[in-house]
């Protein structure tokens, strides 16, 4: 029960990752039809500026503020500078490529995933990169045998908040609509009077922006990086946006934790080499029965 | 009938005399053929090439290799296969395990390997290759994972994990073995020859064609008689088996693989080569293997920089570029892009040749013929004999009842019309008859036989064809291609009678052709046989439609508002045309909005309100009754 209690919150923790970067996917989805390979590498570049800021900060911002300061520093820095290049990302990569279809778009993406990486690689190097230890707040709660670290705790608490919000936005507000209606047609949607790049800029940044804080945490919970980071949580995250059901927020969200879950358990109880092929083993056979993902709408093309 | 056809014929001709002829093969074309195979061969004996340069040779080989059986998923069928190494892989590790555990020699290993590439490929792509587009992208990311850790994981004892296969040997051919770099280099290009002629027929075959009417419009396909399960699943086996071929000329080069050799990455490489040659073409994927390859040996020297440039360069490439390096060109090509051999160099003289017992018209009746004693004949028969009947049909979506114990009789050699206001679930009706739908309850029931639930495709081959209510052309195949769709499910050549150019197909491909060519020409097009349908104005997209649906030679045309989007002096011609394929043979069911058209042509009219007919009769009948005015405009206060 012990173990069954930790791996399930070792699941929620990497389910959250999971679920902020299926948000980004799914919301570019939604509005552009594209899938951004270059958002898990986003992800990882956030990763990395939390980890740049808090090296050079560990002085300074942590004396000030606190270890806790620190963390919301770097959160909210890689944050911004991520959703700034999601910003930059679809103006140089998508937008021009943007009419041409979505073949192109998909190379495009592509290549600006595999430009990324590269560039993480060649400014932080090809090795793995440790978060400084005393900048990771360090206390550990227990209830009875269960042990969990408040970062831990943190970062369940802090994704499931913004994932409310994100939720809140999309699907009650007046802005939220306007997304939700871009995402269906766009072309009515802006003869309705939608600004369409509004609804860009919006998706190309709170997209990037919530991966940004997925990284940021997944170095303080798991304490090292690596360049391609983005490669290994950008295919889990695609994965948990079509296992909930593309370019449906609810679904990205209910995916990604119940991918992180699923792969907890099974490699807490039967492998941890297999999860990975458990897990696409049972997205695939989701999918056979429900070919358009759990809550993904059933897509009725008019004949 | 005849004399107008020939009118119209005659007429065409006569406007085509100033327009240009497809050009011929420019010389300039073969001489470039010739200098790439000329420089193919000698590559290894140029002064400044090593060994090393003969290595990058023979890499730019493997990847057009896999470019060109990626190419066939991708780009042929235009399904998103982002796990093509996973086939490579299977082929690889077939041939590294066979050879390690039990000596099987490595040349036979290679039909063996692209069969245990291609079964796999059947095997785990058949419960999923209905699912659409992305849904499939990430499936195909899935499996392409799913065989690398299996790979990684040991699975009993036979893949030895990270460390791989090792030991693999070289081929041998008894005399002599393939060793150097200069051996392995000349027999990947005579293999890639080989490849690229079979690839080339099939490209420009019955099945090639199908291929891509499923990437240019799945529904369109499936509702033309094209099989587009089986077609898909042929792609991907033939793609497979490609690979898989790949993966042992490669295992036996390198003479050790490993899990690393087939990641994502791979698969995502290989997407960007066929993307970046040009969908579907056979050229640019041979330039998008070597930009691929020989790319990152230039940046050799800035080495960690090296992937950095490749991914700006795939971003560049793409804006400036999006249609690829090398796309292939249909429109303007002309019937010689078709690779049907012994057409004549004229195509107008092709079109008057064509013989009138080329063209299936149902009953054999001869187009050619007058028309008035089979209109007469026609008439007799009508009096029971029904083409097709609904019996009590009933579709519902959730709660909502589309059609609604609808009880519907066509008769032969009539033009029935199906009115009701917007909504009333004409052309769900339609989607139950032509098989997309399958009904709640109730029977379809055409020439005497039940068809309910069957696929669309095999409807079409019984003899009902469709146009769309909103037009679905394959908008980037030019018109003739568009119609030669039409005969494909009377056809039946199949992959290796393509490959091989047998005799019975080629006979088989001028037929499609030849009823195309007619179709095409009868309904007034024949003017824009080599431009792309996407080009041509609505109205005759319209046409188009209709000519593509009659090349199926079916026995009934089922028409969804023929006339919506045609100005009135396009109406008249539509309806005078119309008429004259009843005295073709033909039988019509319309649904129709247009009084004028529904009054002026209909001999027998059906209204449906709510999903439930309200009416039926002759056409003076039906303008007068109440209940149709009443359903039309509201009820008298």
């Amino acid at each position: 029960m012990r173990i069954f209690l930790e791996q399930f919150l070792n699941g929620l923790t990497i389910g959250s990752f999971y679920a902020l970067v299926a948000l980004g996917y799914s919301m570019v989805y939604g509005v552009m039809k594209l899938i951004n390979f270059a958002h898990g590498d986003l992800f990882a570049l956030g990763s990395y500026l939390g980890y740049t800021v808090l090296v050079i900060g560990a002085g300074w911002i942590t004396q000030v503020l606190g270890v806790w300061g620190g963390v919301a520093v770097a959160l909210t820095a890689a944050m911004l500078g991520i959703g700034i290049a999601g910003l930059v990302v679809e103006r140089i990569a998508y937008r021009p490529v943007y009419k041409a279809g979505r073949l192109p778009l998909v190379v495009s993406a592509l290549g600006m995933s595999i430009f990324i990486s590269n560039g993480i690689m060649a400014i932080w190097g090809p090795r793995f990169q440790a978060y400084p230890p005393d900048a990771i707040p360090s206390a550990i709660l227990s209830f009875g045998d269960i042990k969990i670290t408040v970062i831990k705790l943190v970062t369940l608490i802090v994704s499931l908040g913004l994932m409310a919000l994100i939720y809140w936005m999309v699907e009650k507000t007046l802005f939220g609509a306007a997304v939700r209606a871009t995402a269906l047609d766009r072309d009515t949607a802006t003869l309705m009077g939608i600004d369409f790049r509004k609804i860009i800029l919006f998706v190309f940044f709170v997209g990037p922006a919530l991966g940004a804080m997925a990284g940021v945490f997944a170095g303080l919970n798991y304490g090292r990086i690596i360049f391609n980071l983005g490669w290994t949580y950008g295919l889990k995250a695609f994965t948990a946006t079509i296992l909930g059901g593309i370019g449906n927020i609810p679904g990205a969200m209910i995916g990604g934790l119940l991918l992180g879950v699923m792969e907890s358990l099974f490699e807490g109880f039967v492998s941890g080499a297999w999860k990975s092929v458990f897990v696409f083993l049972v997205l695939i056979a989701i999918l056979i029965v429900r070919p358009t993902g759990l809550i993904g709408e059933k897509v009725a093309e008019k004949v | 009938m005849a004399d107008v056809t020939r009118k119209v014929t005659q007429r065409i001709l006569n406007s085509q005399k100033s327009r240009k002829m497809p050009v011929k093969i420019a010389p300039v074309q073969l001489v470039l053929l010739a200098a790439v195979i000329v420089l193919l061969i000698a590559f290894p004996f140029f002064p400044f090439v090593n060994n090393y340069w003969i290595d990058v040779g023979f890499f730019v080989g493997i990847y057009v290799l896999l470019g060109l059986s990626l190419n066939i998923v991708l780009g042929e069928v235009g399904l998103f296969d982002l796990g093509h190494a996973a086939f490579y892989a299977i082929g690889a590790y077939t041939t590294g395990i066979l050879y390690v555990k039990l000596h099987v020699p490595i040349l036979a290993l290679l039909p063996i390997s692209a069969i245990v590439a291609g079964g796999f490929a059947y095997l785990v792509t058949s419960p999923i290759i209905h699912l659409r587009g992305d849904y499939l992208c990430i499936v195909t990311i899935g499996i392409g994972e799913i065989v690398r850790i299996t790979a990684l994981n040991n699975p009993f004892g036979l893949t030895n994990g990270p460390n791989g296969v090792t030991g693999i040997g070289n081929p041998d051919l008894g005399l002599f073995a393939i060793r150097t770099p200069t051996h392995f280099y000349y027999y990947i290009w005579v293999i890639i020859a080989l490849v690229i002629i079979g690839l080339l027929n099939l490209q420009k075959s019955r099945v090639g064609r199908a291929w891509n009417f499923i990437r240019e419009d799945e529904i369109a396909a499936e509702a033309n008689g094209i099989d587009v399960r089986s077609y898909k699943l042929l792609a991907f086996v033939l793609g497979a088996a490609l690979a898989g071929i790949a993966g042992n000329i490669y295992a036996s080069k390198m003479m050790v693989i490993s899990p690393d050799n087939f990641t994502f990455m791979e698969s995502c490489l290989l997407f960007c080569i066929v993307l970046l040659g040009g969908l579907g073409s056979i050229p640019g994927n041979m330039l998008g293997a070597a930009a691929i390859v020989i790319f990152p040996e230039i940046f050799r020297q800035f080495a960690s920089y090296k992937l950095l440039f490749f991914g700006a360069a795939l971003v560049v490439m793409m804006i400036f570029r999006p249609g690829g390096i090398w796309p292939r060109r249909r429109e303007g090509v002309g019937f010689r892009g078709l690779g049907i051999s012994g057409l004549p160099k004229d195509e107008n003289e092709f079109l008057l040749k064509i013989p009138k017992e080329a063209v299936l018209v149902p009953h054999g009746a001869d187009p050619a013929q007058s028309t008035t004693v089979k209109a007469e004949v026609a008439q007799e028969k009508t009096i029971n004999n029904i083409v097709l009947e609904t019996q009590n049909v009933t579709m519902q979506f959730g709660g909502l009842v589309a059609v609604n114990h609808f009880d519907l009789k066509i008769r032969e050699g009539k033009i029935t019309s199906l009115i009701g206001p917007n909504g009333a679930g004409k052309t769900t009706l339609f989607n139950v008859i032509t098989g997309i739908y399958r009904p709640t309850t109730g029977k379809v029931i055409f020439m005497g036989k039940d068809i309910t639930g069957l696929k669309p495709h095999t409807i079409i081959a019984k003899g009902i064809a469709r146009t769309f209510q909103n037009i679905r052309l394959f908008p980037s195949l030019t018109c003739i291609e568009n119609v030669m769709s039409g005969p494909h499910c009377h056809a039946h050549s199949g992959t290796w009678s393509s490959i091989l150019r047998l005799p019975v197909q080629k006979k088989e491909e001028r037929k499609i052709l030849e009823i195309a060519s007619y179709r095409l020409n009868q309904v007034g097009l024949w003017e824009y046989r080599n431009e792309l349908a996407k080009n041509l104005p609505y109205g005759k997209q319209r046409l188009l439609e209709i000519a593509r649906a009659l090349a199926t030679s079916p026995k009934l045309l089922v028409l969804d508002e023929p006339s919506s989007g045609l100005n009135d002096k396009e109406t008249e011609e539509l309806m005078e045309f119309l008429k004259s394929l009843i005295t073709e043979g033909f039988t019509l069911l319309l649904i129709e909005h247009d009084m004028n058209v529904v009054m002026g042509i209909s001999d027998w009219v059906t209204v449906m309100d709510m999903g439930s007919k309200i009416a039926e009769g002759p056409p003076s009948e039906i303008y007068n009754n109440p209940r149709v005015i009443e359903a039309y405009l509201g009820k008298e206060e």
